[in-house]
């Protein structure tokens, strides 16, 4: 009887009713399973983020993450399909997976920055410290989901995010990292959003990422104009700017 | 009410002509006219609404008044008149002012710019009803102002006086955010309409009462929180300095006005407390202006003093107010208000006539002045009738409020027995007392600014035509209203029934005969008339003498040898000399055939110099001591913050 309802409507929306046919028993179920799975990729990209050593495997990791994110905004409108809430996912994707990394990859390429992250300490260590954070931000979500209403595993993982946003800029010295570390974080915040309410209201979304995105740029063009004065892309030439 | 709408929009639209156009004298006469034309237009709504219409509040059409964000009660109607009544003058004389610095080919955009915009958001706050809005316009009232004072920005002087100016109204808005949130959090609404007969709660009433009265007096300079006058006036390009005096600073006493009616009720101690720094606020004003010799600064500290005599009428009105006796609080209350329209009217006036003489003498310095009034009589008639008004002489106006300050002083004493009489009779010997200083503190500037010889070479002395009218219509409306105050009695009566005494239509300020003292004053000015005339006919009969003064037989008299500002301020300034921190380096002459000698005297502000600094200064010091906390990496500032995080979110998991 849903089947035949369903053949009235569009293309997609036949395909997403029988998606909710699927999921009317344990359609609960299957998106907290989906979005549990995504958020353990996410945070698998994370340690991934804390042992590489280029430059590029930071974009790429950005992109994976902006790809994850687009796929968790679209499972919750499964159930009940609307072209409006499509307009945060198709933005998310173009801003994070395709502008922001060409982007970076632009100023990489035109300043000729070298490829490796120059590391203020040993990746080995700097692997402890995260995993050490992430087990203690698990353990606490843990015991914060017994008492209010989140998901855990999105939870921590967003929050594990912003942790190792913050680290990547203490223990990494280029600007351009900088930059990547500070999307990471944002990426969190954005996975933070995703679990304690079950969407946060549409336009706050979208004017966070044009936030990021403007954020990103400025910085673009201070890196731009650090190098033509500071021979460098390291913070700690910075300091010679203090008066 | 919609004419008031479209004046607003014809004041901004002076903006895009003065932005759009190049030509800089065109444009700028251009502009003013049109600022003029929103101001007269704004004044035509607004004041009939205030004085024709029985209902106590008007309203916009819907569309533009979306939500009550605007309200139109008496109380705001007759500050918005104030306002557009000094605004056109002062807008006057802008033109003839902005005209020199087009001249030396300065440009005046901005500053015409910043000058609108004030005017402008001064007006939306005195209509807002809707809290947000109110706080808006008053920040940007606040900010524009102090982007108009930076106008010759170069100075160091400059710097540091609008520096003042800006960190005290922030501080001034930091605590009117923190009133207007908690009135919120207890009405449950962002309207001021709301706010009124707030129930009484308890210490809650008094922190509300506190902040609100602290943050609008410290906008309005009463005496522990004057000190950003005398820095930021002087500095100021005159016709910013006539507003901010005029203005600006009474806005502070519509926001008092406006924190009593939200509650309706003052506790006596408020009153008391009131009408005692309001005393002070005004003795020492005028002391303080006494010592100056910069004349701006001068009457920087004499808007300290008006402010004081606002005070004392507010604070009258507020112990009528805890005893619930009508006339007593009419009188005050009423005092307060037709004080805040004259003290626009005269300290604008005196501030153009300021302006007016730096602009040609290039000096503020009193001592350095002289023998103006051979250059221009009528000149020193205009600035006479604002002088006289301010210290509060009859005929003008300055007289009016004071004396009816001092009818509430006796009714209080009248009504309210027990020990009240003796406590009145101390308070109005204390404004008698500002009355005497003040016309100490005026015949000295007017008598070594207008007359005896020239001590600095004049080059040229030239009042244009725009200036006299500016000067003119303000003295017109001292002598009006010291002359027939009737209907603006009337309308400070109306102000009153509308607002804030509960009972109707009493009529306290109308049993005083107003009509013996407008018959007193007229033959009064009849017969100062009649003795110039007079003088005039003998002087034509017999010839005008002139010669040298007498000087105990020397004979080489020359300029310098004149009475200064000083040593005529010298005695009354040497009675509070810690107070006033009055300094004076004398180097007599010795000997028989003395070579050298010089006399200086100095007065710098109590509060400034011996609290202010010296506490900025130690705070300073001490953050000086956490500066090895300061690294050049901006690294180590993340991790401050990412440990900063850490222990807030520690301390929040442990709390539950």
């Amino acid at each position: 009887m849903v089947f035949i309802q369903s053949c009235s409507h569009s293309i997609i929306q036949l395909m997403i009713g029988n998606f909710s046919v699927l999921a009317s028993l344990g359609y609960k179920l299957i998106k907290n399973i989906m979005q549990n799975v995504l958020s353990i990729l996410f945070c698998l990209s994370l340690f991934y983020l804390s042992v590489t050593s280029r430059v590029k495997a930071y974009v790429t990791v950005l992109q994976f993450q902006g790809v994850l994110l687009t796929v968790l905004l679209v499972f919750p409108f499964i159930g009940h399909f609307s072209i409006y809430a499509l307009i945060l996912p198709a933005t998310l994707f173009f801003v994070k997976v395709i502008l922001i990394p060409k982007y970076i990859k632009k100023i990489i390429l035109d300043l000729d920055i070298k490829r490796t992250i120059e590391p203020t300490i040993q990746q080995i260590t700097f692997l402890l410290i995260i995993i050490f954070s992430m087990t203690i931000i698990f353990i606490i979500s843990n015991v914060l989901s017994k008492s209010t209403d989140i998901e855990t595993i999105p939870f921590a993982s967003g929050f594990t995010a912003i942790a190792v946003g913050i680290f990547v800029i203490i223990y990494r010295k280029k600007l351009i990292v900088h930059v990547a570390g500070f999307l990471v974080l944002e990426n969190g915040i954005f996975l933070f959003g995703t679990a304690v309410a079950s969407e946060l209201p549409m336009m706050i979304e979208i004017g966070v990422l044009l936030d990021v995105f403007v954020v990103v740029f400025l910085m673009g063009i201070a890196i731009n104009k650090i190098s033509s004065t500071l021979s460098g892309f390291d913070v700690t030439a910075l300091g010679r700017l203090k008066d | 009410m919609d004419l008031l709408f479209y004046a607003l929009v014809v004041q901004i639209a002076s903006i895009i002509v003065i932005a759009s156009v190049r030509n800089n004298h065109k444009a700028s006469a251009a502009a003013h006219l049109l600022l003029t034309a929103g101001l007269v237009l704004g004044l035509s709504s607004s004041f009939p609404a205030l004085v024709f219409s029985n209902s106590s509040s008007l309203n916009f059409s819907s569309l533009l008044n979306p939500a009550n964000i605007f309200r139109f009660d008496s109380l705001g109607l007759f500050f918005l008149n104030i306002i557009q009544l000094v605004a056109i003058p002062t807008t006057i004389y802008s033109h003839s002012y902005l005209r020199h610095y087009i001249d030396e080919g300065k440009s005046v955009t901005s500053n015409f710019i910043f000058f609108v915009l004030m005017i402008v958001s001064t007006q939306v706050v005195v209509i807002a009803n809707h809290a947000i809005l109110f706080l808006i316009c008053w920040e940007v009232m606040s900010t524009t102002a102090y982007l108009g004072i930076l106008f010759e920005k170069e100075k160091r002087d400059v710097q540091t006086g609008s520096f003042y100016y800006l960190a005290v109204s922030h501080v001034a808005v930091f605590l009117l955010y923190i009133f207007f949130f908690l009135l919120h959090q207890q009405t449950n609404s962002w309207l001021m309409s709301d706010f009124h007969n707030l129930q009484n709660t308890g210490s809650l009433f008094i922190l509300l009462y506190t902040l609100g009265l602290t943050a609008f007096g410290i906008k309005s300079g009463f005496m522990p929180f004057h000190f950003w006058l005398p820095r930021a006036h002087p500095i100021a390009p005159t016709i910013f300095s006539a507003f901010l005096s005029g203005i600006i600073i009474k806005m502070g006493i519509y926001g008092i006005f406006r924190t009593y009616q939200f509650f309706n009720y003052a506790p006596e101690w408020l009153g008391w407390l009131v009408l005692g720094i309001s005393l002070i606020s005004a003795i020492f004003g005028v002391w303080y202006a006494l010592a100056q010799h910069d004349i701006k600064r001068l009457l920087a500290y004499h808007s300290v003093e008006n402010i004081g005599i606002i005070g004392i009428g507010i604070g009258v009105g507020f112990i009528g107010s805890a005893y619930n006796s009508l006339p007593i609080q009419i009188l005050g209350f009423g005092g307060a208000l037709l004080h805040t329209l004259n003290h626009a009217i005269f300290k604008t006036l005196l501030f153009i006539g300021s302006g007016v003489i730096y602009q040609n003498l290039g000096t503020r310095n009193i001592e350095s002045m002289g023998g103006l009034v051979h250059r221009s009589r009528y000149f020193f008639i205009l600035f006479l009738i604002g002088s006289i008004a301010i210290s509060g002489l009859p005929p003008f106006n300055g007289f009016i409020s004071e004396f009816i300050i001092f009818n509430g002083f006796f009714t209080t004493a009248k009504e309210l027995k027990n020990y009240y009489p003796l406590l009145m009779i101390i308070s109005a010997v204390g404004l008698a007392f500002v009355g005497g200083l003040a016309v100490a503190c005026f015949t000295k500037i007017n008598s070594i600014m207008f007359l005896g010889t020239e001590r600095k070479e004049i080059k040229k002395f030239h009042i244009s035509n725009y200036e006299y009218l500016s000067l003119s219509i303000l003295a017109f409306f001292c002598v009006l209203i010291g002359v027939y105050p009737q209907p603006f009695i009337g309308i400070v009566n109306k102000v009153l029934n509308n607002g804030f005494v509960t009972a109707n239509h009493s009529s306290e300020l109308l049993n005083i005969n107003w009509l013996f003292i407008s018959i007193i004053f007229i033959a009064l000015l009849a017969a100062i008339i009649l003795i110039f005339f007079l003088k005039r006919l003998i002087q034509k009969k017999y010839g005008k003498r002139i010669s040298a003064p007498w000087g105990c037989g020397y004979e080489g008299l020359n300029y310098r040898m004149q009475y200064t500002a000083s040593s005529y301020a010298d005695e009354l300034n040497e009675i509070p000399k810690s107070i006033l921190v009055y300094h004076k380096k004398v180097q007599s002459p010795k000997g028989i055939f003395p070579a050298k000698g010089s006399f200086e005297s100095h007065s710098v502000d109590l509060i400034d110099s011996k609290i202010l600094l010296p506490a900025f200064r130690s705070m300073s010091k001490l953050i000086c001591r956490i500066k090895f906390l300061s690294y050049t990496d901006i690294r180590y500032y993340i991790a401050f913050i990412l440990i900063t995080i850490t222990i807030y979110s520690v301390i929040a998991f442990l709390w539950n």
